[in-house]
């Protein structure tokens, strides 16, 4: 399945926020959206997920798909324990006698089980937020979008955070989007960067991270930003 | 924390000593049972009610009034609610009719409602005008408190509607109705004993004291304001269980 999105055109009012963006999401790969603070890149998240609509262009494959989202914030449903807040999401979408197994098995996996019964008023900001993307990772779905996921997190348990997402994208095939402002982040994540200007937001350059002097490429046109 | 219950329980203990000093002396000053009776007259009295042949039937009939009524109120405020915050008609005819019966004097309504209505039914009613608006609001309030992001996202992991409505919708109205329950529940203790007091019905605590007020009985009145207090922690406590219940103290940071 390819993912795309063609000529994005988005306008808030008289301004312009999205400048036919264009862009190709690998299949089962992570791609960054790098750019400045406010250039729109969650308005261009948000019209991938169908949330706000876009004023021209096209959208390529995600139209049918289950996607599953990370927010800037936790979001958990502060009456329901950990267990409860991952149920709610897979409820009519598997199996009902599923669900358990489903919920122990990652669980398990990424050793939270001691947390299952834990409501989130006890859990850290660095553990809500694991949860958060737990979540998003057992949601039967092929694409995961992520609007700056660690951006609330102090440094210690945003490297955590980090981690805990890199096991799990590794046992787990998704097509990953993560919009971020920090070049960190994206070249830690990204398979394939993608940097965007100031608003009107068009993409300015798409940087393989594999490349040779990928981090200077990056800096370089990241820098030429105000 | 444990240190602070243990110290405010003892305060607790210290006023309520204080106060029957304070009746004791006053009773021996004023010395006279009509204007201000002793505790020994007072208890005496509270014995002979509790004695009396009606006494079990004056409190089932005030309880169940008072039950049956904040029933009644509350079913009517979460579906009023509800429905209001879905279809804004239904708010907006609802505004007049709970600024009227939050402006209006109650005494007002209570003469209308002497004057329309059965004996039996006039203190159901004027429980009613006064708990159903706190209760209709703390519904809309409910609802009007859902996350607007927890919406979205159970918007985008295409949760039922069904399952939105159990998990966040409910337990949000649950949760601000619970914050009022207790006071409105006394309130609407209080306001029937005030309506049976007025229109009379045949058992009821509020005909009691009316009819001790009417023989000069004022121990009997301090008698029956000693059982209404009763009644209230009785009631309180029930709501604390309730509580427990709906799990608040576990999740609530």
């Amino acid at each position: 399945m390819a993912y795309k999105v063609e000529g994005i055109i988005k306008y808030y009012g008289d301004l312009k926020v999205l400048d036919k963006v264009t862009i190709d999401f690998e299949p089962n790969k992570t791609t960054c959206i790098l750019g400045p603070s406010g250039c729109g890149k969650t308005t261009l998240l948000n019209i991938i997920a169908g949330l706000i609509p876009m004023d021209s262009g096209q959208i390529v494959g995600f139209d049918d798909e289950r996607i599953s989202y990370v927010f800037q914030e936790d979001r958990l449903i502060k009456w329901k324990n950990v267990k409860e807040n991952l149920e709610f999401v897979l409820k009519g979408n598997v199996d009902k006698n599923q669900i358990e197994i489903i919920i122990d098995k990652y669980l398990k996996l990424v050793s939270l089980e001691e947390y299952k019964y834990y409501y989130p008023k006890d859990l850290s900001g660095g553990m809500k937020q694991r949860v958060s993307i737990l979540r998003a990772f057992l949601y039967p779905s092929s694409v995961l979008l992520m609007d700056e996921p660690f951006k609330s997190l102090d440094v210690k348990s945003k490297s955590l955070v980090i981690e805990f997402f890199k096991e799990l994208r590794s046992v787990e095939n998704k097509t990953c989007i993560l919009v971020t402002h920090n070049i960190e982040e994206a070249l830690e994540l990204g398979d394939k960067i993608v940097i965007l200007t100031q608003k009107p937001t068009r993409v300015r350059k798409v940087v393989d991270k594999n490349i040779m002097a990928a981090r200077e490429l990056i800096e370089s046109y990241f820098k030429m930003m105000p | 924390m444990r240190i602070y219950s243990l110290k405010s329980s003892k305060l607790v203990i210290i006023s309520k000593i204080i106060i029957i000093i304070f009746w004791i002396i006053v009773s021996r000053i004023v010395d006279n049972e009509v204007i201000f009776p002793t505790i020994k007259s007072t208890i005496t009295s509270l014995i002979d009610i509790i004695r009396g042949p009606y006494f079990f039937n004056v409190i089932r009939y005030s309880l169940i009034r008072t039950l049956v009524g904040f029933t009644i109120s509350l079913i009517l405020a979460i579906l009023i609610g509800v429905l209001a915050s879905v279809f804004k008609v239904i708010l907006y005819i609802m505004l007049p009719i709970v600024n009227f019966l939050s402006s209006v004097p109650t005494m007002a309504i209570i003469i209308l409602a002497l004057i329309w209505l059965d004996n039996e039914v006039v203190p159901l009613f004027v429980g009613f005008i006064m708990v159903f608006p706190i209760l209709y609001e703390s519904v809309l309030k409910g609802i009007g408190n859902v996350d607007k992001n927890i919406i979205e996202m159970a918007e985008l992991y295409k949760v039922d509607r069904i399952h939105v409505i159990k998990d966040i919708y409910i337990p949000n109205i649950l949760y601000s109705l619970n914050s009022v329950f207790s006071s409105t529940l006394g309130l609407n203790l209080k306001m029937v004993i005030a309506g049976e007091a007025l229109s009379q019905p045949n058992y009821g605590i509020g005909s009691s004291l009316q009819l001790e007020k009417t023989y000069l009985n004022t121990p009997a009145v301090f008698a029956w304001i000693i059982i209404i207090l009763l009644i209230s922690k009785f009631l309180e406590g029930l709501l604390n269980r309730l509580d427990n219940i709906l799990h608040i103290n576990r999740w609530k940071g």
